[in-house]
Parts: structure tokens; sequence; C-alpha cells
């Protein structure tokens, strides 16, 4: 458990590292492309010029951490895990004014951050008579922004599920919810099995990636009869990532050191290497025009072109982390060498799908006596909480909210003010 | 020793012999900018008891890179005049099919026995033309005892000093053009090939599209066909029953079960998002140093690699013509087009040998390989994946030996018996 030693946290990059970064951009060697290339063979030239031109004129970090800065409020705090040293760990709180507000974890994947949190923020915990509100706890992962990196092996699912739950408790959360895509799902899952029923309550995931396989449940009959022209075209994505988009998946599995001295040695290399997947995972998201797409804090209201150049930031954040690029692909191999079984959770569980996420089956194949709540997106991908802030935070309003079917799970903790009468239990 | 181009009487007067030497000088601004990147260089931390099982160690990188600064780079000019004078370079433009004319850069040495056997020795990923330096001298090699070759190596398109397609769709069959025409271009009508990784499809193709009227015969380090349809760990298990496999034979199987499990992220990556890694290759060079200097490690037997050794396979990628980018398009352009090209499509018209060392990356039970036109099976008990660069005697042995007087491939290219 943590002793209460919370620090309060500013992201403060050393102007040493600032310099350093201008340094190595002015450095870059850029390759040649095939033409007429497109998107085919990885990210196009053109965007990494326009980018990088970017990164190194005009893009000025300094202005864009004081933003993070004041829209999240950020913490850090030592969590001591079992068999590894303790770690400090980063992370992002924020209360509603509600005071019998739910607490909602959230948790993020890889290439996401922290940052994946700031316009479902303001959402989640805005006070309203209408719809439930949240106490929002997110974490960076150990290995990826500002918190610390374990330095041995065998740093698993276990071990995520671990940090994220002693921190809802440490802060005195000892029943919470939980919201997570990505790595967030495989790890709230296994943070469902751990600590489901006694403290998680309950967990919505944008990611269900509940099979092992893309084959439906051996017992389900005609699995293929009567599927939605959206669940045809979600399998055939899916098959498609499955077959032609797992390449980094594979190395960063295997051989994460190795892929590890280019992302951490080369600004460009880690623009490439995650900005392919931010516009291939994503639904057509303007990642470039990211402007004008996050709500005041001040004004409740999205900000028209204000100029926010969402993939520096988000690239950014990997180069400055506290330890490094590398650190965060390590993840993949842990979770390859822990073997993966189908797990099951018994606590409520709620599934939102995006139709460019990465994993799509037929809803029939997730059926699970403990799905209470599924919703069903026409836009959006991946990175459902930066895409699509509003039908992400409207899923997890209905799925806790009055009349719900994950509402009051948290006894006294409704999300409503007191007035709001409790359900029979 | 560059050698005087044999006599041109028996040649087809449009050819021409002129060959146009060239020599590596790499820029001092190729130099100086390599340095400055060296010494920017930003290092990752690694796990405790990592040890080479997340990738590259390090320790090795941190070493190596220390070493490229300040003792590898600063006497370049010597590394690059040896490399000049083992190696007899020259380049030459040649036209393919689609995709326009390229300059190829190639090693060309000929044989003092005037009958030598003309052979195209083909490299693969992550190697080059310099996979030849210690194999030339023993091909070229006059002896009673043994026949010789002229040797021609290829530098691949998108390696070392040659051009790199421009267009889409640079597959096999190009390549397979590409060294056929070159060939012919230095009067070498009838030839025998050899090759590995990369290598061994090319050099098969060659021998489908141009054998037997060009390609004659042709030997590989790295045979692979043809397992049964398809090879998978529950098939790999059953063969171990089946089949009766020796001790080497199982090892050759569990090396492939690991390739396919631990050791193939680079090839899923490469044929599928070539240009998103290239940004990183072309951008850094610890990165591109690991990158190769994990297969150069993982790959060999314990193959005794100097810090000199592994730079200067690095540094060829790292100042080569198109950019180490360039050369990995190979995976995307063959996977997209031919998947399992390397286990399908297997026959050829004409004889066929094969060298089996021990730590290649995959080897199938000798059974699995077999066919009518296997005229020579070679075993050996040490050596890996980058064979002529590892054990270069060995592998000349087997090539010898499968042209050797006696032998079913020999006098396999008239009037060329290599005495």
């Amino acid at each position: 458990m943590s002793t209460d030693s919370e620090a309060s946290f500013t992201i403060n990059i050393a102007q040493g590292e600032i310099e350093f970064l201008r340094k190595k951009l002015e450095l870059t060697r850029l390759p040649d492309e095939i033409t007429d290339a497109g998107r085919d063979y990885g990210v196009p030239l053109t965007d990494i010029r326009r980018l990088l031109a970017r990164w190194k004129d005009g893009y000025d970090w300094k202005k864009h951490e004081a933003i993070l800065n004041a829209e999240l409020p950020q913490f850090t705090r030592k969590v001591a895990v079992d068999g590894f040293d303790e770690l400090d760990i980063h992370y992002v709180h924020k209360k509603s004014k509600i005071k019998d507000a739910l607490p909602l974890l959230f948790v993020h994947g890889w290439p996401g951050s922290f940052i994946e949190v700031r316009k479902i923020l303001p959402l989640l915990t805005a006070p309203s008579d209408e719809y439930p509100s949240f106490h929002v706890v997110t974490f960076s992962l150990p290995g990826y922004g500002f918190s610390s990196n374990p330095t041995k092996r065998g740093f698993g699912m276990d071990q995520y599920a671990e940090v994220g739950h002693k921190l809802m408790l440490a802060l005195g959360y000892h029943e919470y919810v939980t919201q997570g895509g990505d790595w967030g799902f495989y790890i709230l899952r296994r943070q469902a099995s751990l600590y489901g029923g006694t403290h998680n309550k309950a967990w919505h995931t944008n990611f269900p990636r509940a099979l092992p396989d893309v084959e439906p449940p051996s017992s389900l009959p005609n699995p293929y009869d009567g599927l939605t022209e959206v669940e045809r075209n979600g399998l055939g994505r899916t098959k498609w990532f499955r077959s032609e988009g797992r390449g980094y998946a594979i190395e960063q599995g295997t051989q994460p050191q190795t892929l590890g001295y280019s992302l951490a040695d080369s600004p460009v290399g880690l623009l490439g290497w995650i900005y392919e997947k931010l516009v291939n995972w994503s639904d057509e998201y303007p990642w470039e025009e990211d402007e004008g797409l996050f709500l005041s804090v001040f004004t409740s209201r999205y900000m028209a072109n204000f100029s926010v150049p969402t993939v520096l930031t988000w690239v950014s954040i990997y180069w400055f982390s506290r330890a490094g690029p590398t650190a965060s692909l390590r993840i993949y191999y842990e979770r390859m060498h822990e073997g993966s079984s189908p797990e099951e959770t018994h606590i409520p569980m709620g599934y939102s799908y995006f139709p460019k996420e990465l994993w799509r089956v037929p809803s029939r194949w997730l059926q699970a006596p403990n799905l209470v709540f599924e919703s069903e997106h026409t836009e959006g991908g991946h990175f459902a909480a930066h895409e699509k802030p509003e039908l992400l935070v409207g899923d997890l309003r209905t799925m806790f909210g009055k009349g719900g079917p994950a509402f009051g799970v948290v006894p006294g903790k409704t999300g409503y003010n007191a007035e709001v009468r409790h359900p029979p239990s | 020793m560059i050698e005087a181009p044999a006599s041109c009487l028996s040649l087809p007067f449009t050819m021409s012999l002129t060959e146009t030497p060239f020599t590596i000088a790499i820029p001092d601004s190729e130099l100086q900018f390599l340095k400055q990147s060296l010494e920017l260089t930003r290092f990752p931390d690694e796990l405790e008891d990592a040890r080479r099982e997340y990738g590259a160690p390090l320790a090795d990188i941190q070493r190596l890179t220390k070493h490229w600064k300040e003792e590898y780079l600063p006497k370049w000019r010597e590394h690059e005049a040896k490399l000049n004078e083992d190696l007899p370079q020259f380049t030459r433009d040649i036209e393919i099919e689609g995709h326009g004319v390229l300059n190829i850069h190639y090693v060309h040495k000929k044989s003092t026995v005037v009958d030598a056997i003309p052979l195209l020795f083909v490299h693969g990923w992550p190697g080059s033309f310099l996979e030849v330096r210690k194999l030339l001298p023993l091909l070229v090699a006059a002896s009673p005892d043994h026949p010789s070759f002229h040797v021609v190596a290829v530098g691949l398109p998108g390696y070392g000093f040659s051009d790199a397609p421009k267009k889409k769709g640079f597959a096999t069959a190009q390549y397979a053009e590409l060294g056929n025409k070159l060939m012919i271009s230095l009067g070498y009508h009838r030839i025998v090939t050899q090759g590995g990784d990369w290598g061994y499809l090319i050099t098969r193709t060659i021998a489908q599209n141009y054998g037997p009227k060009h390609s004659k015969a042709w030997h590989t380090n790295m045979p692979l066909c043809e397992p049964p349809h398809p090879i998978r760990r529950p098939l790999i298990l059953l063969s171990y029953l089946i089949f009766g496999l020796s001790a080497k034979e199982k090892e050759g199987l569990a090396r492939a079960a690991n390739f396919q499990e631990k050791g193939d992220g680079y090839f899923k990556e490469q044929s599928t998002q070539p240009q998103t890694l290239g940004y990183s290759l072309a951008d850094s060079p610890v990165g591109l140093l690991a990158w190769i200097y994990e297969k150069l490690v993982n790959w060999t037997d314990e193959y005794p690699w100097t810090e000199d050794e592994v730079l200067t396979w690095i540094s060829i990628y790292w100042f080569s013509k198109a950019g180490p980018a360039a050369s990995v398009r190979i995976y995307y352009e063959i996977t997209q087009s031919q998947p399992n090209a390397l286990i399908t499509n297997c026959a050829t018209p004409i004889p066929v040998g094969h060298s089996h060392f021990p730590r290649e990356i995959a080897s199938f039970p000798r059974g699995w390989l077999k066919s009518s036109n296997l005229v020579f099976s070679g075993e050996h008990e040490k050596g890996g994946h980058f064979a002529a660069y590892e054990q270069p005697e060995a592998l000349a042995n087997d090539v010898r030996k499968m042209f050797s007087k006696g032998s079913p491939a020999f006098g396999v290219v008239p009037g060329k018996t290599g005495y």
C-alpha cells in the first residue's frame, strides 16, 4: 500500500531537453519514397515532412505544456507493487462538484497516454441532474508519460492492474468503476477479475477484445447468420488488422529493445511509428487540424480555432517521457510471454462499439452473463476518448445513470446529488 | 585486383564488355554528418535481467557506438581502401521492363582459368555485396583439384551502391531479370548461381525463368522448398513421429518454429509498413546498427564478430546510395505479390545443390527437400545464415564439389568446366 505521499505535479521539461530535441530535429535525415506510394508502404513522406517542419519551427512545447498543466490537475505518488521496486506514478485526478460522484479510473494504452483523458475529463466531471457525474482518475502506465518504469522483467497485466487499484485505494476510492481501451482493456479485465466485487464494481471498454481469435465461440449455433452490415465490415477490418496491421506488435512483443534504440534516438522515427497508428486506427480523425476540438475548462464549450497540434504534443510526451519511449514497448513483450487465455469477469460490464476500432466481431459472439450494456456507434475508431468524447461519455452516463443497468453500482455514490433516490437494492 | 577482360571474340558484337570501374568514396560531408549524428545519440535504458531476450543488449550497442565514433569512423578511409582493394567493383545501367534503367553496382572478378565457370552470387537482407568478400578469392582460385569460377556479385537494387527502384512492384521477377541481364551484359550467357536469404529466392527464380537457356545450375545455402503445406506447429510435432528425423533435422525444425514465434517481427513490419520503419533506419545510425546487429548475432553460429566487421557491414547500409529505408521494401513487394514465396513454387528445370548449415534460420528435413534435380547436398557442423561470410571455405568447397570432375553438374556450362 502506498503511504499518503501525494505530490502535486506540473510537467516541466527542462530547457536542455527541448534544445536537444531541436538539435536532433535539425539533423534529421529523411528517406526517399516509392512514386505514388500513397499510404501503402507506411506514413507518406509528405506527411512526415510537414510534421517535421512544424515540429522544428512553430511548435512551442512550453506553450502546450502549460495548456496541459492548466487542463489536467496532476500529481505523483509512490505505489508499491509486489515483487518489484516501488514506482513513482504520475496521475491526473479531478473531482466532480457533486459529492457523491462515481469514482472512475480511466486507463490508456499504446500509443496513447494520460493525454487521452483531456476531452472526456470535463464531460465526466460536469455536474448535472440529467446524468451522473464522476470523480476521475487516470494514470500514466509505468513506462509511459511521467511515471517511472519497472526495472525488472515480468511486469505484466497483474502488476498494471495492481497499480491502478492501489492508486484508487490511496485516493480513498475503495469502490470504483473503470473505463479503458487498448492496453486499458487487458489491464482492466484483469483488474476486474482480481479486485472485482469487493472494490471494482463495474467496468466499461471501447475495445472488447474478448475472444482469443477471430473465431466464434464453439458453443454458438450459426454464428454467421444474420450479421448486420456493420458487423460484417467490422469482421473484415479485424481480419485485415490481424494479417496486415500487427507488424509493430510482433516486433514490440519479441524484440522491444532492438526497436527501442531507434525510437529513443530518432524523433522523426518515433513520430512516424506513432503517427501511422493515429491515422490508420482512427476514423479519419483530422489530427493535424486538431484545433478547436477541446473543451475549455472555463467555458465548458469546445474552443474554435485554438491551435493545438495534437500529433506533436502526443509524440512529444513519448519523446520527453520519464522512462524514454523504449520502456513503453515492453508491455507487449511481457504480455506475449504471459501467454493468453480466455478471461471471464463477473462484475457488470459494458461495451461500446466504434466502427473503425481494430477489433470488431459480431455482438452475439461476445455475449456474457455480466454484459449489461452495449452501444453501437456509426463513427469513431480506436482512440474513442479523443475522437468521440461525447459519444463515449454518453455511453457511460447511460450505463451508470438513473435507469441504467449499472446505476448505483457503488453504494452511496450514484453520481447525482443526494436528493436522487437510490434504487431498491 | 582487376583482371583484364577475357577475349571477346566469342561474344555477340552487340555486347559491350567495357566496364565502368567503381570505387567506394564516401564524401567528407557524409562522414561529418554521421559523426554529428553519433555524437547526438540518445540511448534507451534496459531491464536488469534482459540478457539477449528483449533484443540487442545495451552494453553491446553502446560499445559498438563508442567504437564507431572514436575508432572506426576516424579511420573510415582505411576501411574504405581495404574494401576497394579486396573487391573489384563496377557499375552498369540495366533496363528492367516496366521500371526503366537502374544503375547497378557489382563486384566482378575473373579467375586466371580462362574456362572458369561464370557464377552469379546474390545476397539478401541484411546482407550486401560485402558478403562475397571472403568467398571471392576461394572461388576464383586456380587449381587442378577443383573448378574455378568467374564471379559476379550483384548489389541488389536498393542496397549498397546500386540505385533503388522508384516504382511499385519491383519484385522477384524483376530481381531475377536484373541478375540475368547483368550476366548477359558481361558476356556470360550461360551461368551458374549461388545465393541465400533473398538470394535463394532470386536465384531460384532465375533458374525458373531463365534456365536452362541461361542459368544452368543453382546452389543455395538456404534451401526451403518445400515443406508439407502449410507448415504449422502441430505438423512439426507430427513430423517428428512420422518421418523419423535425425537430431540435426529436429534442431532445424525447432529453429524454424522459434523463428516464427520470436524472430519474425522485423519480417512482419518490413513486409507491411517498410516506409514507417524506414524513417527510423534512415535517421538513426544507432537504430540502424541495432536493427541489423541483432540479426548478425541471432542468425550466425557464434561468429566472433569484431567491432570493425560489424561497423563495415552497417556502414554500407548507412552510406548506401538509396539509403537504408529502400533496402526493406523488398519484403513488402515480394510478400504482397507472392505470399509464402519462399516455400512454394519450388520446381526448377536445372540441377540444384544444397548446403546445410546448422544455425541457419530455418532448415527442414532433408526428405522434404529432395527433388529429381537435386545433385548435391552438403552437411556442416558449424555455420549459420551468413554462410559465405562465416564459413567461406566450407561453402566454397561445396560449390566446387557440386561442379567438379565426375559430379553430375560437371560441365553444365558448355566449354566452361572450371579447369
